[in-house]
């Protein structure tokens, strides 16, 4: 999951016509395979060898493994009693806990993110810009400890704003709030999330043609005309691109919250974590690959779909 | 591009203004609401580490903080690990993204999608999978940090293959490299004494990104009980929130500094190619995916 309108950008240098090349053309694979094998293509790719191996090595046997052990009982033996349990009960309630924090979370910097990018492309001062897209590339990687920490500083029981609003009367501990659950995390990972939506929505403004805006406004469109008809419809496919990467980016995330609620808030990685770190349920060591496996499941989804309308998403804007 | 929008269509007449236009309140609103989300947490942070939770300004925090000697036995211990990730990574990828210009261009996209597979698997799950596949390897390297690196190797990737790809794709390596051949020298030597001294930007920029990662990162390093630097600045949370305060925010100072020095530094290249503002934001974005530094 990634900001993909950079590599789009990238491919545009990649030469002219460059990119028929990898147009595939069925029936001639298993002659290119013959072929690749006979006249030592294959020496091409030794080069990067390495870093496969490394890669599977220290990440895919990992992985795989996390999935295969998904359905080991204790003796070894195959069971998808993992699954009946990592899905049901208090971790069926985290994986909703989970997947809700994720979509509020991921939706508010949606929405904040895209106004941020839209308030500083169209100023006409190019400082402005800078200062917002560099201050947004360091924020969007302020995450995990010290972040929890500074807010705790902030919205904790003895945080400035917390005693601010207490000074005008409205205590948020008295009204239900606390910075140790869900809405309280929300809080939290706006701050990195919203810097990286802004980071991934500036380019799509960008691109924008001037002719699509020119043509427009000659032909007499209203603002709301044109965001109905041209600027919605191209930006939605960046959007949802940009929200599934925020959504997965919030899913995955361990350490804020661990810091913060010192992991007792029920959500599937600090679940996971607690499981690691010892506390075992007797007669299921792996439920925790279970809960694993449902996590790696989410974010696949959550790639494809990605995957889906990133194709849209680069139609028009190349 | 970017100036295309912000300028006010003057030449439309009956429309009047261009479409894309923002209004001055709007934009006011915005940015300052926003802003101040930014910057409340940092001022927070800055008056608790001096004052605690009680009145009255002092440095005891970071006096206390500075004199712990856990403190800097654990920072000693994460730049330790941060070394040992920046040679593997540097050692592994150099070869391997000039390898991949040179010899096998057309590759760079699965590369390029192979390298963003650890963001694709949450960090927790791979610790679990570590702890299964790798348990029963000999102490020498699950009992200690060594895992750590190896891991971080693979969890910086998405930040530091990227940073040293588009440096090299900066380069004309073919030429580069069939010069030096002609001039007979074995590959080994060409990396060394012809290609390392162009892509010194793309090397700055992964071990800057490699280190803030090893520095940040928790969630591995906790759940395989070592006590790296994040892991103690946890550690003292639970009991002293002050420092534990003045402690983040030095953290934070610390990712923040290095950041904008690479952001900086890679606008200033991407600036000399296409003379845009745009270079600040393909820099920043070249650092997004920083965004689970430490998650």
């Amino acid at each position: 999951m990634t900001v993909s309108s950079l590599g789009e950008d990238r491919e545009s240098e990649g030469g002219f016509g460059g990119n028929n090349t990898s147009e595939p053309i069925k029936g001639s694979a298993t002659r290119s395979v013959v072929r690749f094998l006979k006249y030592g293509n294959w020496r091409r790719f030794m080069g990067v060898l390495p870093f496969i191996v490394y890669l599977g090595i220290f990440l895919l046997i990992p992985a795989i493994s996390v999935v295969v052990d998904a359905f080991k009982g204790d003796n070894g033996n195959f069971t998808l009693s993992n699954f009946s349990i990592g899905f049901s009960g208090v971790y069926f309630e985290s994986f909703k806990n989970s997947i809700q924090l994720s979509l509020f979370s991921a939706v508010i910097s949606t929405v904040v993110g895209l106004l941020v990018a839209l308030a500083i492309v169209a100023s006409p001062g190019r400082t402005l810009r800078a200062v917002v897209t560099a201050g947004s590339g360091v924020f969007a990687n302020t995450g995990g400890v010290p972040l929890a920490f500074s807010f705790v500083a902030t919205l904790g029981n003895f945080g400035l704003v917390t005693e601010l609003l207490t000074k005008i009367g409205y205590n948020p501990y008295n009204h239900g709030f606390s910075l140790y659950s869900v809405l309280g995390l929300t809080i939290v990972y706006e701050y990195f999330l919203i810097p990286l939506m802004v980071l991934i929505m500036i380019p799509p403004i960008d691109a924008l043609r001037k002719e699509w805006v020119d043509a427009a406004a000659s032909l007499g469109a209203t603002r709301i005309q044109f965001w109905r008809y041209i600027g919605g419809p191209l930006l939605a496919p960046p959007l949802l691109a940009g929200f599934l990467v925020l959504f997965t980016d919030s899913f995955a995330a361990y350490a804020t919250a661990a810091a913060l609620t010192s992991g007792t808030i029920p959500i599937v990685p600090i679940q996971i974590g607690s499981l690691i770190s010892g506390n075992v349920l007797v007669g299921h060591a792996h439920l925790g690959n279970a809960l694993g496996a449902g996590m790696i499941g989410v974010v696949i989804i959550a790639a494809i779909m990605y995957g889906f309308v990133q194709r849209r998403a680069s139609r028009w804007l190349r | 591009m970017a100036s295309v929008i912000g300028v006010p269509a003057k030449s439309s007449g009956v429309g009047g203004s261009n479409v894309l236009r923002v209004g001055k309140v709007f934009r006011a609103v915005v940015l300052g609401a926003v802003g101040l989300f930014f910057i409340v947490p940092v001022i927070s942070s800055a008056r608790f580490s001096f004052t605690g939770s009680s009145a009255g300004f002092s440095f005891s925090a970071y006096s206390k903080l500075l004199s712990d000697p856990q403190f800097w036995s654990t920072l000693f211990l994460s730049v330790k690990i941060g070394v040992g990730t920046v040679t593997l990574s540097l050692a592994i990828l150099i070869p391997t993204t000039v390898w991949v210009h040179w010899k096998a261009p057309k590759i760079r996209r699965v590369m390029e999608a192979l390298s963003l597979l650890p963001l694709v698997i949450p960090s927790v799950v791979i610790t679990l999978g570590v702890i299964t596949s790798f348990g029963s390897l000999p102490n020498i390297i699950m009992g200690t940090p060594v895992i750590l690196a190896l891991e971080y190797v693979v969890l910086a990737l998405p930040y530091t293959y990227r940073t040293l790809d588009s440096g090299v794709q900066a380069l004309d390596i073919k030429t580069l490299v069939e010069a030096g051949q002609s001039l007979g020298a074995p590959f080994r030597k060409i990396l060394w004494w012809v290609l390392l001294p162009n892509l010194k930007s793309g090397v700055l920029g992964v071990v800057v990104l490699a280190f803030a990662f090893c520095l940040g990162e928790f969630a591995v390093a906790s759940l395989l009980s070592f006590t790296t630097f994040a892991v103690y600045l946890v550690q003292i949370g639970q009991t002293q929130a002050s420092e534990a305060i003045a402690f983040s925010l030095i953290a934070l100072l610390f990712t923040w500094i290095p950041l904008s020095i690479v952001t900086v530094v890679f606008s200033r290249r991407a600036g000399k190619k296409s003379r845009r503002g745009g270079g600040v934001l393909m820099s920043s974005q070249s650092v997004t995916e920083l965004v689970e530094l430490s998650e």
